[in-house]
């Protein structure tokens, strides 16, 4: 027996080595999808029924028909509206409030169990609220969205700022800076990477949350989609639609984060 | 802080303690029955007991001592950052009041902006409204203290890619570029190797005899002290005590390089 390196698992070095490149890594990605969809496919019909797990076939039949009728790019628009609206909406607020009471420790400290509260309320039950209030138009979407990501931005940018290295910004003050310039090159800096997490993060809770909105009381929209075929006991558009999501949030939380690869490149 | 204390110089044998000996105009800093306690978690840690030091205006003081002696602490009462518990501490005849930010401070834990370029960095202090300069000449300064430090192509990398040496002395290059009245160094060359430490004090020296600066130098290597200081104040090992102060008489400017080898160093050491 070859004796065990004590630093590396023994076996099959030269896969290991084509995995650690970059093709390696997308072949191997590729291949569990492959396999997945391969087993899904020769499943349905002989070991389940096809009318519960549908099959991979089925559902990119689905996936083109909407396309071709445009469908596809009308509910999608629909969902990624509210979606993007209620993102930067809530983001916007969020990041503002956490930053001013990052600023503002005591103003923070009296308001926190009133923010915690609502934080801690569930979007299920604030959504049919908002389409009591805002009707079942985008308006409600849009608002479930920003109260989502609002509070995910605020406490990521509070953090964010308490976690800036108080030394920074006493050094910063013996060399003379102003608490303006303080606050623009020490503390807003410092924040970002705490800032970008939190977006990352919001960006799934967005989606879910726009799906949610339209669950709720919609007439278009992916999650639209996803009720109406849900019943008719469609699982085939259950399936399409639901992959269309994982599209999206997919696209874009890599979006997200090559955009802060790029803004972070010093933290290495 | 750790828990620590100076006692006055009471009683000190040393000469030029007397801060009444210096000419009133002449006194930078003075710090009076200077006491700091920090309360927390119910207990009091008395990080300094009375403690009388003057700085003349110009003069090169070195504080040495070891580790946990309040060193850090005295220099932060001087820089203003915090107030005493007891005392005085007056900076040209005014007590401290907040922020002095016409003295220069250099830490022991380096505060680099991590997100900024070496350069960037060094040049933070002349980006402030308070001494504004045109980019041109900030960027010809900036790299005038980058060759100065011996860091020359390191221009465009990040405080994280750079060993603790380096940002010590990225951090020096950004305290000496605005050449500050008064400097507070807390053991700078701690890290940095025999060579260019020889090297970074000579620059130190030039440059302070030059600029007519007051420095206030924190180490542990009493030669290092004698070679660059006027005058040399020398804790005990805790319970920190001020045990002798002593004059440096050799002439300035002074060659580092060659300091260690004179008789004078000799007999100033034991």
């Amino acid at each position: 027996m070859p004796p065990i390196d004590a630093g590396r698992l023994s076996g099959a070095p030269a896969l290991k080595a084509f995995l650690s490149t970059r093709a390696g890594v997308a072949v191997g990605r590729a291949a569990i999808l492959i396999a997945l969809l391969g087993i899904w496919e020769l499943a349905s019909g002989t070991l389940t029924s096809k009318f519960w797990v549908s099959s991979p076939s089925a559902i990119s039949g689905m996936l083109l028909k909407w396309t071709n009728d445009g469908s596809l790019w009308v509910h999608l628009r629909a969902t990624l509206s509210a979606m993007m609206a209620g993102y930067v909406i809530g983001a916007a607020g969020g990041i503002v409030m956490g930053l001013v009471l990052g600023f503002l420790p005591q103003l923070q400290r009296v308001l926190a169990p009133y923010i915690s509260a609502l934080y801690a309320l569930p979007k299920i039950a604030l959504a049919p609220l908002f389409v009591i209030v805002l009707g079942i138009g985008i308006e409600s979407k849009i608002a479930l969205v920003a109260i989502t990501v609002f509070f995910l931005a605020l406490y990521n940018t509070l953090d964010g700022v308490r976690d800036v290295d108080r030394d920074l910004v006493r050094a910063l003050g013996l060399m003379g800076a102003t608490r303006t310039e303080i606050v623009r090159k020490a503390l807003i800096p410092g924040t970002l990477p705490w800032i970008f997490t939190g977006l990352r993060i919001a960006v799934r809770y967005a989606l879910t949350a726009a799906i949610l909105g339209e669950l709720i009381a919609s007439n278009q929209g992916i999650g639209y989609l996803i009720e109406f075929s849900a019943g008719q006991y469609n699982s085939t558009g259950v399936f399409a639609a639901v992959s269309v999501l994982v599209v999206c949030s997919v696209i874009l939380t890599e979006i997200l984060r090559r955009t802060e690869a790029f803004t972070q490149r010093w933290r290495l | 802080m750790q828990r620590n204390s100076f006692a006055a110089a009471a009683g000190a044998p040393a000469d030029g303690v007397a801060g009444e000996a210096v000419a009133a105009t002449q006194r930078k800093i003075v710090l009076e029955g200077v006491t700091k306690s920090f309360a927390g978690r119910g207990r009091v840690v008395e990080a300094l007991q009375p403690l009388d030091l003057t700085v003349a205006t110009e003069e090169f003081v070195a504080l040495v001592g070891p580790s946990g002696c309040g060193k850090s602490t005295a220099l932060n009462l001087i820089a203003g950052l915090i107030s005493p518990s007891q005392g005085r501490v007056l900076y040209d005849g005014a007590p401290a009041t907040g922020t002095n930010y016409r003295v220069g401070y250099i830490t022991q834990k380096d505060t680099l902006l991590p997100w900024r370029t070496v350069a960037a960095n060094i040049g933070v202090p002349l980006e402030l409204r308070c001494r504004a300069t045109a980019r041109s000449e900030r960027n010809d300064r900036v790299a005038q203290m980058i060759e100065l430090v011996g860091l020359k192509g390191f221009e465009q990398h990040y405080p994280a890619e750079l060993s603790g040496g380096m940002r010590k002395r990225v951090a020096l290059a950004r305290t000496l570029i605005y050449e500050p009245e008064t400097l507070l160094m807390d053991e700078p060359f701690g890290a940095l190797d025999a060579q260019l430490k020889l090297l970074m004090q000579d620059e130190l020296q030039r440059l302070t005899q030059l600029r007519r600066m007051t420095v206030v130098f924190v180490t542990h290597d009493l030669g290092e002290a004698i070679a660059l200081a006027d005058r040399v104040v020398v804790f005990s090992a805790r319970p920190g005590r001020i045990r002798v102060v002593r004059h440096i008489p050799m002439a300035r400017p002074r060659d580092v390089f060659r300091a260690r080898f004179s008789e004078s160093f000799g007999k100033l050491h034991e």
